[in-house]
């Protein structure tokens, strides 16, 4: 026969102090849980969705797999659009997109900033990079730059700082906000664009970092691949756009590793904490349970009376921290190296979240549960 | 025993849904066997030419059978296509006791690789290149000794490509 349902739940209410304590320490638990699962799903999310699998990019061999080193000569787009037949044109205008791509110090008119990410475009680059939405003002022209969704957070500025008419300064010259766009979270939303043009001015270059190419059907990347390693002289490669973002997925693996460390290290402190209240929390209950048993429930009914008691409240702490984290830490930007990305509260991490949560309640209260259950009644009875 | 049933019919669902079928298409082995028997001569082809020297004497359209290691780079094979870069046998690449893990792009010899590369392309009847892998079909890997014939495709710039049609694998490499 099981103890009745109540009788838990009555119990956790017995001792309010404790209770709430206990729940607070679960509930930062899982919240640490929640912030770091959060970090490496936005990590990989931001990763994920950069890539577009019609893509191909074509940039120096020389550059390390790093297109912030790629130089390559400026009549390169010409060259591959009259060699080859995989880009997809239409009215006559060929999608791709030859483009310069910068890291730079970036000061905003507020007097911060930090390391920006600057990308010269032109006209075609919204026919290739078909995840780029113009959400605020226009196009930029001569001297004006359209800013991505996260630039902000990549500079540790404010967004108030990065608003439409406003300013920013770098390679020592003032260029004046025109836009701002998204990219359904892909690393562009981290960059600042201006014209191709400007730019090249601006910073005394005549060459280009990279060429973009939207691939029409029935052509693969295989193709461009065979033009570049062909044509020894350009020194030029050819990566799919998604393989290029899974590489970098590969070259992030040891800080996801840290991070599911980290979430490892979170979860094992919490279990030990968990216990340690758990003991305590048992040790003032032996005479009850000794009682309990004394009147005729069975160990096992105890034993689950003690876990419903540790998953209920878990299960509080886990429901408490998800709310604030789907609240305040969900689309929280966050400055990276490569840019900046949004902690990503979603399925997975809400599931590894409450399911450390659950865990933390089960494992926290069946050692001491059993410690307690283990002793004789008669002696139990006796306990102070 | 209803849970027992749930928890069976659960891990049947799992099992055919791991089960099932996949879109990539891969050759068997009797069929890449088969299918590289159409490329792969029987025995190495007589007069072959090393990388360098085809370069400086090869004019475009000729017939020229050539020898060389697959490499040049840190990625010589092209993905998706049976096509690779190799480099003369006379340009020496790192040794295995020096640790190199990519011993195959000559990263000690970048300027002597320049002028000692050919792009190698396995073509079928039509002249198009063969849409396999080329390890996948021709039992190559980076640093393979290879001897390939078919017709070479100059520029003006000095590049070599040799759309092969037989290619003969140097055992022991």
């Amino acid at each position: 026969m099981l103890l009745p349902w109540e009788y838990g739940v009555r119990n956790l209410a017995r001792r309010p102090v404790r209770t709430t304590l206990t729940l607070f320490a679960l509930s930062t638990v899982v919240m640490l849980v929640f912030v770091v699962v959060g970090f490496i799903r936005g990590l990989e999310q931001s990763l994920a969705v950069s890539g577009d699998e019609n893509v191909v990019l074509v940039y120096s061999v020389n550059s390390e797999e790093n297109i912030e080193n790629s130089s390559i000569a400026a009549q390169t787009p010409s060259l591959l659009t009259a060699s080859l037949d995989s880009a997809v044109t239409r009215f006559g205008v060929s999608h791709v997109s030859p483009e310069l791509y910068l890291g730079t110090r970036v000061k905003t008119e507020e007097g911060d900033g930090g390391l920006g990410l600057v990308r010269g475009v032109g006209f075609g680059t919204p026919l290739v990079r078909r995840s780029v939405k113009l959400i605020e003002g226009n196009w930029p022209g001569d001297g004006e730059v359209m800013v991505g969704r996260l630039a902000a957070a990549k500079l540790g500025s404010s967004d108030h700082a990065m608003t439409v008419g406003k300013s920013v300064e770098f390679e020592g010259r003032v260029w004046k906000i025109s836009g701002r766009f998204a990219a359904g979270g892909a690393a562009y939303e981290s960059e600042i664009w201006c014209k191709l043009s400007d730019f090249q001015a601006t910073t005394k270059r005549q060459d280009l970092s990279l060429v973009a190419m939207l691939l029409s059907p029935g052509n693969s990347a295989a193709e461009v691949e065979l033009f570049c390693k062909e044509r020894t002289d350009l020194e030029l490669r050819a990566i799919r756009e998604t393989d290029y973002y899974a590489t970098l997925q590969q070259h992030y693996r040891p800080v996801r590793m840290l991070a599911w460390f980290v979430v490892l290290l979170i979860s094992g402190a919490g279990v030990f904490s968990g216990l340690n209240m758990m003991y305590g929390a048992v040790a003032g209950r032996i005479r009850e349970i000794a009682t309990l048993q004394a009147i005729g429930y069975g160990r096992l009914a105890i034993l689950v009376s003690l876990i419903q008691e540790g998953v209920l409240l878990a299960a509080s702490g886990s429901l408490l921290s998800g709310v604030i984290a789907l609240t305040l830490l969900n689309g929280l930007a966050v400055r990276f190296t490569m840019g900046a990305f949004t902690l990503r509260i979603d399925s997975i991490a809400i599931l590894i979240g409450c399911g450390v949560g659950l865990l933390l309640g089960v494992l926290g209260a069946l050692p001491p549960a059993m410690k307690a259950l283990r002793s004789e009644v008669a002696t139990s009875l006796k306990a102070v | 025993m209803k849970m027992f049933y749930s928890v069976a019919v659960m891990g049947l669902s799992f099992i055919t849904i791991g089960c099932g079928s996949s879109d990539v298409t891969t050759l068997s082995n009797a069929d890449r066997v088969e299918f590289g028997s159409h490329f792969m001569a029987e025995s190495e082809p007589s007069g072959a030419i090393r990388v360098g020297e085809a370069r400086e004497k090869t004019l475009d359209g000729q017939e020229v059978t050539l020898i060389g290691l697959i490499g040049g780079s840190s990625k010589p094979f092209v993905e998706g296509l049976a096509a690779f870069t190799i480099v003369d046998p006379k340009v020496p690449c790192c040794a295995a006791d020096e640790g190199c893990p990519t011993p195959w792009d000559y990263c000690c010899e970048t300027d002597a690789v320049k002028e000692n590369i050919a792009m190698v392309k396995i073509v079928d009847d039509s002249g198009r290149p063969v849409t396999q892998d080329a390890r996948d079909f021709l039992s190559v890997k980076e640093l393979s000794t290879v001897v390939v014939k078919g017709k070479a495709e100059r520029d003006d710039q000095g590049n070599l490509t040799v759309a092969a049609n037989k290619i003969f694998v140097r055992p022991g490499k």
